[in-house]
């Protein structure tokens, strides 16, 4: 492994066991990270960004199960760790925020507890400490009078101060690596705003390692420095946030970033939606997932799932059309560079 | 504000105000103010769109508008009749001129009818069609919006979140509206599905020449819909006016730091942009600030703010705004 990543994702596939059958929801994923660095993962629902997050954690429920792969955590295999084990890993050196606010905090402990729990559970001080190291933590994320809001419970608290409260916890134990899991898509844009200038603070004073996992492209583009999406289960481009936003190569990616709307281009653009729905993952297709609502698939991409093709050091793309007998395809997806 | 005839709706100082019982022995009740003296106007076949945070109010405007609630004080003018005092009775033609479409695309249908019965329901407390009539317009709405006519047998659970939402479009459809109120009609769905419903919505508004008020919170996407905008914040609309000139020249501070905070999917635009960034939350609608709403959080308060509260004025043709910066 390479001593510079912090966390290695090798071939991993995830399903759910259900009563309807295997829903292979992670179909082979792989990628790296590095240290301090923050990478994006997009797609919409049921693309497997969440249920990758969740494997890492290890906190996948009944039916789901690790079934191939290896996630690789500081050089160690975390696959098959013990739950004892992963326990003192998971919100020590892994921390995670979820989308809701509202409901990942305890409504009956007030918020210096689950953040004083945090501390307790894992490093070994006294209450006295734990309490300075939460009021700390909650100034820290901008919380006012913490002295006395460590005293309140959740619903006194508001939306965007239930984030905080929550990034103050998954904090607390100075983490390497940050999963935030939709962290901002029930907040309103003017507390969004806030919570993302506080990440890009936290990230470069701690120098946390950060999964952004979201829908919104423009959320990742602010925060990340690398952006993989995903679809049907599987990564279809990885690259620079850059490259994705300047340069991409996968219809789907180009999809997403015509569909939509952009302030600065003024009205006469007309949206262009990528038709149809997302795969049905207990059929997987055979071929590439993308494929029945690609415009410019082939017959190949029906019967053979692409290999990845690189473009760039480090872009890469599941798609036959980078191959070199496909057709050139020529795309406008409105993003261009140096027009501000 | 200007009137001119073709005006389909016109809203004047609405008030909207929900008792909260406070103590056990009654005592003095409280009231939240969700919408404060509201006015505006919406054409016949514009679209208004309406933003701002949550608990801005722009929710319990729309379902003022269609009714839903008992307005505590002001007019709405419906085609030149106030509908604001109207009992059910009497607004029942107005029921099948305004139609709503909901944000939740997964609570707002019953999941025990079928997708026929769930459009065609409405044709039958509007004694509009029967029998095989019924049949033909539930078939004829249903590939209207996209989907099969062999879905009416269906249940919604069959569904996904975009073919819900197409459903709940139907089902507004059925009784031939000429104004629909959509709240929050795409924030459930994915980023692509999002556009089909978006551009599906512009088409049916060309082709049967609706009227739209269109309430959510991303501020890109309505831009995108809206001939006019309107801003809310904690029960007010603080500025309002002709999209383009709005997001072009946005004349409250508070428009402002709501164009600035929206992320834009474009990394060297973020690199070099300016955020302004608002401090805090946004304060209880019980007791809201005396003065200007906004001032708590603005970065240009002056004491004057505190003492009278700001009224709309013209800063151009149709642009209105309530700042005493302007």
């Amino acid at each position: 492994m390479n001593k510079e990543n912090i966390l290695e994702v090798k071939n991993l596939r995830t399903s759910f066991f259900t009563h309807v059958g295997e829903v292979k929801a992670i179909r082979g994923v792989s990628f790296n990270l590095k240290k301090g660095e923050a990478i994006g993962i997009v797609g919409e629902s049921g693309s497997g960004k969440s249920v990758t997050s969740m494997s890492i954690m290890k906190l996948l429920q009944h039916p789901g199960k690790i079934i191939g792969g290896d996630i690789l955590f500081k050089e160690k295999s975390i696959v098959n760790t013990s739950e004892k084990e992963m326990q003192s890993i998971r919100g020590n050196e892994i921390a995670m925020i979820f989308q809701d606010p509202m409901t990942s905090l305890n409504p009956v402990y007030t918020i210096g507890n689950q953040i004083k729990e945090a501390i307790t559970r894992h490093q070994n001080v006294n209450r006295e400490e734990a309490k300075n190291k939460a009021i700390e933590m909650l100034k820290i994320v901008g919380i006012p009078s913490p002295s006395d809001r460590i005293n309140q419970y959740p619903h006194e608290f508001s939306g965007g101060m239930r984030q905080r409260a929550m990034i103050a916890m998954a904090l607390s134990c100075e983490p390497s690596l940050l999963i935030a899991d939709e962290p901002t898509t029930a907040l309103d844009v003017t507390i969004q705003a806030q919570i993302l200038e506080l990440m890009k603070k936290l990230k470069k004073e701690i120098n946390t390692s950060i999964i952004m996992i979201t829908h919104d492209l423009g959320v990742v583009a602010d925060v990340c420095s690398r952006i993989i999406v995903m679809y049907g289960g599987l990564i279809m481009e990885e690259g620079t946030t850059e490259e994705i936003f300047y340069n991409p190569k996968h219809p789907y990616t180009m999809g997403l970033l015509k569909s939509i709307p952009r302030l600065d281009l003024g009205e006469n653009q007309r949206l262009v939606p990528i038709e149809g729905s997302p795969p049905d993952l207990l059929k997987p297709p055979i071929g590439c997932p993308f494929a029945a609502r690609c415009p410019y698939a082939m017959k190949i991409c029906e019967k053979n799932q692409p290999p990845y093709f690189e473009t760039d050091k480090n872009h890469r793309s599941m798609c036959w059309l980078l191959h070199e007998d496909a057709p050139k395809v020529e795309v406008d997806t409105c993003v261009k560079r140096g027009k501000i | 504000m200007n009137k001119s005839k073709d005006v389909l709706l016109e809203v004047r100082n609405l008030k909207k105000y929900f008792a909260m019982k406070k103590g056990f022995f009654g005592g003095n009740t409280q009231y939240v103010k969700a919408v404060d003296d509201v006015s505006f106007y919406i054409k016949r076949g514009e679209t208004l769109g309406l933003v701002g945070e949550s608990g801005c109010g722009k929710s319990t405007t729309g379902r003022t508008l269609i009714r839903l609630y008992r307005p505590t004080d002001g007019e709405i003018i419906y085609g030149g009749k106030d509908i604001s005092k109207m009992d059910d009775k009497e607004l029942i033609p107005y029921r099948k001129k305004i139609q709503m479409i909901f944000q939740d695309p997964y609570a707002s249908l019953n999941t025990r009818m079928t997708i026929g019965d769930i459009i065609g329901e409405a044709l039958d407390i509007h004694k509009i069609a029967t029998g095989k009539e019924k049949t033909e317009i539930v078939h004829d709405l249903l590939s209207r919006v996209g989907l099969s006519p062999d879905h009416a047998i269906r249940y919604p659970h069959e569904f996904s979140g975009g073919q819900r939402q197409r459903i709940g479009i139907a089902r507004a459809l059925a009784v031939k509206p000429e104004f629909i109120i959509c709240d929050e009609p795409i924030s459930a769905l994915d980023v692509s599905i999002q556009a089909q419903v978006v551009n599906m919505l512009s088409d049916l508004q060309q082709e049967l020449g609706l009227t739209y008020l269109f309430i959510a919170h991303d501020l890109s996407m309505v831009r995108y819909i809206s001939d006019r905008v309107g801003v809310m914040y904690l029960g007010k609309i603080v500025e309002i006016g002709e999209s383009e000139e709005l997001y072009e020249h946005p004349a409250h501070p508070y428009t402002q730091a709501l164009l600035s905070a929206i992320p834009v999917p474009d990394p060297d635009i973020v690199k070099n942009r300016k955020r302004i960034l608002l401090e805090g939350d946004v304060p209880s609608p019980i007791n809201p600030p005396s003065g200007c709403r906004f001032r708590t959080r603005c970065m240009h308060a002056m004491p004057k703010c505190a003492e009278i509260e700001p009224v709309m004025k013209e800063i151009s043709s149709g642009h209105y705004a309530a700042c005493y910066l302007l």
